[in-house]
């Protein structure tokens, strides 16, 4: 982890790339979903098969801002030979890339959270939690708590959030495991207090499979 | 931080003392003078020689006693030299009333700098710059320069903002809510908010603290202070800004999303201070919390004069974290050996316009003795007597009652509220759970807080149930913070 970090501050990244920013969340304590990145078609080819299908394909590089839009996320590719071409296609668009993330496909239940980070002039890293997807800013209902946290403070906090209902049995899916919500959040609070360097986290969309709370999406980005 | 002699000196100087009405240096000593201080007062003055009567001083030097604390209300540029005088002459304490410091510009804020590193090497406690005063009731030092005089109790406050913290004290005296010491923290130079927190936790005066804030500098040292005190006794805080918008800098999602306020809010929740979003809310909430004990769960028991009191007051408190149970079965018999037939038969208690005063007590220690409740409102015996008050007066006016006997009776009345409030207190004592009362009536000859010689408790009289039900939510929101750090 503080060799991710600490090269990427060295080559003056503004942040980092997403298969980076998920080995770092992961490393803290958050579950991300399988996380490899391919530098050649064939290495795409056997991660998939490796990992199982469907999986997603997406460019990888600390510049890229705006993947979705570029043409550079793959969903739900499901023969060797769907992933040859998306990894055809991605490498194609004149982009520089570190490679390209092979990622298992997650099949989530439709439940969206965040967890975040932003450091506040006052007070330091704060942590957030809340109701994630692509409403989170228009919805609003998250919470914040300044860090190092304790597990009462990460479990007031998922308590605080007004789509509590969420949280628990929902419509034939099973209530999200808490405790690990709580890991989670602790440990991006943990991550930031000891690295300085990070200036923001996203972790958005992170979606319930099963009970987990898995990430699938990261950015973190630094200081400059 | 140890404040006790700036709060509680036994001599006073005030610098730039004077008896010409409607300076700073006339409104502190006479406010000192008149509201009764027991210590020594002594004007510094270079051009009077007589202020209020009292022989002036040159200088702080010049005078031969002990001096604990020092009001400084001369102009900024003359505050360096009277500071030598107090450190020459051994004063340890300083309220410096001037303005001219940090709130005026970069040479204001030299200057406070200045004031600042002198106090940090002579050891010098500094209220200010830029100051309203202080008030400690429990010596009768009333030092503001807007003259309000609360009645003594338990509520210390420490406030950003020298009027707002004025116009609380005001209402504070008009309703006698009692106040133990004000701080008016003005530039904070040298003293800060988290000082005066810090000390009021372990002041046996106070509390409650009761704070209004606009920022501050050394957040990680206010949390920590802050959850120190909240786990001796409740902070109730307002802090200004909350439509401020959040940071345009960030880059993220979150950081988006954040902003000052919405961190401080933040804050405030993980370091246990009850939130007050408006002043009137300030100090009824710091009433609340000073008067009765707090519940240790939310569920409460409605006992009410009426029934869509009771509705109305069960609807606030579901849509306020706290619970309303069904009547367990030995509350329910005991109720009704003693209630007409037609009563609720549930929670809430419906004595269904039966202003009775003994079947009130009974129902409400009923209640309260239940191991189904944590907290009682009793709706609508206090103030009743408002309106057997106007059929007296009603049928004094057609002459069907003399003058003496509508007097008689409109005293009798008020002696059964009182006897009522004080029955209250007393069940509040015995079974340690919050009883708030809503007043059906309420007049402005009413108390808004009842006390009961020798109790711990006392009883802040509601004038609607929203109120009261605010209150017990934030104090169950307390309690339940305490617990889960408890175990």
């Amino acid at each position: 982890m503080r060799e991710i970090i600490m090269t990427a501050v060295e080559r003056g990244q503004e942040a980092l790339s997403e298969y980076e920013s998920k080995r770092v969340v992961e490393t803290a304590g958050v579950i991300v979903s399988g996380n490899r990145l391919a530098t050649s078609r064939d290495e795409a080819v056997q991660m998939a098969a490796t990992s199982g299908y469907p999986v997603a394909l997406k460019g990888c590089s600390p510049a890229l801002t705006h993947k979705t839009e570029m043409g550079m996320v793959k969903l739900k590719l499901k023969t060797p030979e769907e992933v040859a071409e998306a990894y055809d296609e991605i490498t194609s668009k004149g982009v520089e890339l570190d490679g390209v993330i092979v990622q298992e496909w997650v099949e989530g239940d439709n439940r969206e959270f965040v967890i975040g980070m932003t450091r506040d002039p006052q007070f330091g890293p704060c942590v957030m939690f809340g109701l994630g997807g692509i409403f989170t800013e228009a919805l609003k209902d998250v919470s914040f708590r300044v860090a190092p946290l304790t597990e009462v403070d990460a479990m007031e906090m998922i308590d605080e959030i007004r789509t509590q209902k969420l949280l628990g049995e929902f419509r034939g899916s099973p209530a999200v495991d808490k405790k690990k919500l709580v890991d989670a959040i602790i440990g991006i609070g943990n991550l930031s207090s000891e690295y300085e360097q990070i200036a923001e986290i996203d972790i958005n969309p992170l979606i319930i499979e099963k009970s987990n709370p898995v990430a699938v999406d990261a950015l973190v980005i630094l200081k400059k | 931080m140890n404040l006790h002699s700036l709060f509680c000196p036994s001599s006073i100087a005030i610098v730039g003392a004077s008896d010409t009405l409607f300076k700073w240096g006339a409104y502190i000593m006479s406010n000192i003078l008149d509201g009764g201080f027991t210590g020594k007062v002594y004007p510094v003055s270079v051009s009077k020689s007589i202020v209020f009567g009292r022989e002036a001083y040159k200088s702080v030097r010049d005078i031969e006693d002990k001096v604990d604390l020092v009001f400084i209300t001369t102009p900024a540029q003359t505050v360096m030299a009277v500071l030598e005088d107090c450190r020459d002459s051994g004063v340890k304490n300083v309220v410096m009333v001037t303005s001219g410091f940090s709130e005026t510009g970069e040479d204001g804020a030299r200057m406070e700098k200045e004031v600042e590193r002198f106090a940090i090497e002579n050891g010098m406690h500094i209220v200010g710059p830029n100051t309203m005063g202080i008030v400690n009731t429990h010596c009768c030092l009333y030092a503001t320069g807007s003259i309000v005089r609360p009645v003594r109790g338990g509520i210390s406050i420490v406030a950003q903002s020298g009027n707002l913290g004025n116009q609380i004290m005001e209402w504070a005296e008009q309703e006698k809510i009692g106040i133990a010491k004000f701080v008016g923290s003005g530039n904070e130079g040298v003293l800060k908010v988290e000082d005066y927190l810090e000390y009021f936790m372990d002041d046996e005066d106070t509390s409650v603290v009761l704070m209004y804030i606009e920022g501050i500098d050394d957040g990680k040292r206010f949390m920590d202070v802050a959850s120190r005190v909240t786990a001796k006794k409740p902070v109730i805080a307002l802090k200004a800004g909350r439509t401020q918008s959040g940071s345009q800098a960030a880059q993220s999602h979150t950081g988006a999303m954040s902003g000052s306020h919405v961190i401080f809010e933040s804050v405030m929740k993980q370091t246990g201070i009850v939130i007050a979003r408006t002043p009137s809310e300030l100090l009824t909430l710091s009433a609340a919390f000073d008067s009765f004990p707090v519940p240790d769960d939310n569920r409460v028991g409605i006992i009410t004069l009426g029934g869509g009191w009771g509705v109305v007051t069960a609807d606030e408190c579901e849509e306020r974290d706290l619970s309303i149970p069904p009547l367990p079965d030995d509350v329910m018999e005991k109720l009704d050996k003693r209630l007409p037939p037609f009563w609720s038969k549930a929670n809430p208690v419906d004595l269904v316009g039966q202003p009775d005063i003994v079947l009130f007590e009974e129902s409400i220690e009923y209640m309260a003795a239940s191991d189904s409740f944590d907290a009682i409102i009793t709706l609508g015996m206090v103030g009743s007597k408002q309106f057997a008050l106007r059929a007296a007066e009603a049928a004094m006016n057609l002459g069907n009652l003399s003058k003496g006997e509508y007097q008689k009776f409109k005293d009798n009345l008020d002696q059964y509220q009182m006897d009522f409030l004080d029955k209250i207190i007393l069940i509040t004592e015995k079974y340690g759970k919050p009883i708030l009362p809503v007043s059906l009536a309420k007049t402005d000859y009413d108390e808004m807080v009842h006390q009961l010689k020798g109790s711990k408790y006392k009883l802040v009289i509601y004038g609607s149930p929203e109120e009261a039900v605010l209150c017990l939510q934030k104090m169950y929101h307390y309690s339940r913070y305490l617990a889960k750090r408890r175990n």
